[in-house]
């Protein structure tokens, strides 16, 4: 039985409320949700409220999983919301003032001459959406489809952001690793 | 730097993250078991689609032999070839929009934003080819009449569009919103067909397509309204 089979069939014990599924899907689906939201910007406290706040939703909207579609999109499109809920949330509290004085810092961070880069600075330098992308593809192993089902968007769609996003950041890391004091790893 | 080096690179920063807590995950544990019931699965989309199909024919049907079947016994066969058929297909493709936004993860078959503009050009060319009354009396008072019978209609069949949808999760709120809306303007604007029997072009083009986006926009509003009163 491959690993999505398997979340499947524990995915299906949840719905008919099996406890012991539920947890070992906790257990096994929240170390990939919690670094999808810490590698967007968030910070680790605002990862640990969304990683919980995700798996209310994911509670409350068990029932609208289907076993012969694939779970991850399914989590990841209700994982997705959550932090773009948490960003205008965020964005309706903070300050204009506050937020010009965060951009400014993490522009300074990156162009910080004598700094190793490293992956903040570098997903810093790519928009939200390509961020989002990359990461599931990369980070969280998704397929082109399944980002494509997880964000609303089409497969082509998905290509042309992580294109762009591969190209953004193969034009700005030489020039980050030439700032990085010499024998520290790039 | 290149592409291997990159996938390294976010490789070893997502590993460098730090794993979420284990109290925390034994509390998120315990939140889930303290509700935990058996739930039923969602019926499968193509059913949902299939009735919100029905119900939108139903209520354009139902709408337009209530208030008489004018504009339909008005027009001749190409106008029905060229006009039904197109609202059928669109109320099909809507459908099949608005019963994807109730199920995260869903395939995408298309923004709804995106085809309510597609429904509108669409509508356009078609009514453009087969009215050619370019006259254009009492169009005001004639058209905002139509606009108003067209939304009306929307709200009986965007009431039944949330009955059939009642069991699905938005993750988008407003883009759900706006879907059913939408949908329920087309089936105001199919009553508005079937019924009307003004064939200005300028009255069709603006005040029944009108019923569209009007219906969508007011779809995402209650939408909106719901969020916030749920988040308050």
């Amino acid at each position: 039985m491959g690993p999505d089979s398997d979340l499947a069939e524990l995915m299906a014990n949840y719905q008919q409320g099996d406890s012991a599924a539920a947890a070992v899907l906790v257990r096994r689906l929240s170390p990939q949700l919690h670094r999808f939201f810490l590698m967007q910007y968030v910070s680790r406290t605002h990862a640990d409220d969304l990683l919980q706040e995700t798996w209310m939703r994911i509670h409350q909207a068990r029932h609208t999983y289907r076993r012969s579609e694939p779970l991850l999109p399914w989590l990841y499109a209700i994982a997705r919301h959550v932090r773009i809920d948490h960003y205008r949330k965020q964005h309706r509290t903070q300050s204009r003032e506050e937020r010009i004085d965060e951009g400014f810092d993490i522009a300074a961070a990156s162009d910080a001459p004598g700094r190793t880069p490293d992956i903040e600075s570098l997903l810093g330098a790519l928009p939200e959406s390509q961020r989002e992308v990359l990461v599931m593809l990369k980070v969280s192993g998704m397929s082109l489809e399944e980002v494509a089902r997880a964000t609303s968007s089409s497969v082509g769609s998905v290509k042309q952001k992580a294109h762009r996003a591969y190209e953004t950041l193969r034009k700005l890391y030489p020039a980050m690793a030439a700032d990085a004091p010499k024998g520290e790893p790039a | 730097m290149n592409d291997p080096e990159i996938d390294r690179l976010l490789d070893r920063g997502a590993h460098a993250k730090p794993e979420p807590d284990s109290a925390l995950l034994d509390r998120v544990t315990g939140a889930i078991g303290s509700s935990l019931s058996p739930v039923r699965p969602l019926a499968p989309a193509w059913m949902l689609s299939a009735a919100l199909v029905l119900w939108c024919a139903a209520m354009a049907l139902a709408g337009g032999f209530i208030l008489k079947p004018h504009g339909v016994q008005h027009m001749d066969s190409v106008q029905r070839l060229a006009i039904f058929p197109l609202l059928g297909l669109l109320i099909s493709l809507g459908s099949a929009v608005a019963a994807s936004q109730m199920v995260p993860g869903s395939r995408r078959v298309m923004a709804p934003s995106t085809l309510a503009l597609c429904a509108c050009l669409l509508l356009a060319a078609v009514f453009g080819a087969v009215f050619p009354d370019h006259r254009l009396e009492r169009f005001v008072p004639e058209g905002l009449k139509c606009l108003t019978a067209g939304l009306a209609q929307a709200i009986p069949a965007a009431a039944g569009m949330w009955w059939i949808l009642r069991r699905g999760f938005a993750v988008d709120s407003l883009a759900a919103g706006f879907a059913q809306g939408a949908l329920a303007g087309l089936a105001g604007v199919a009553m508005l067909e079937l019924h009307c029997p003004n064939f200005e072009l300028l009255h069709i083009l603006v005040w029944h397509i009108a019923v569209l986006p009007v219906a969508g926009l007011l779809g995402m509003a209650v939408a909106r309204w719901r969020s916030a009163r749920q988040s308050a």
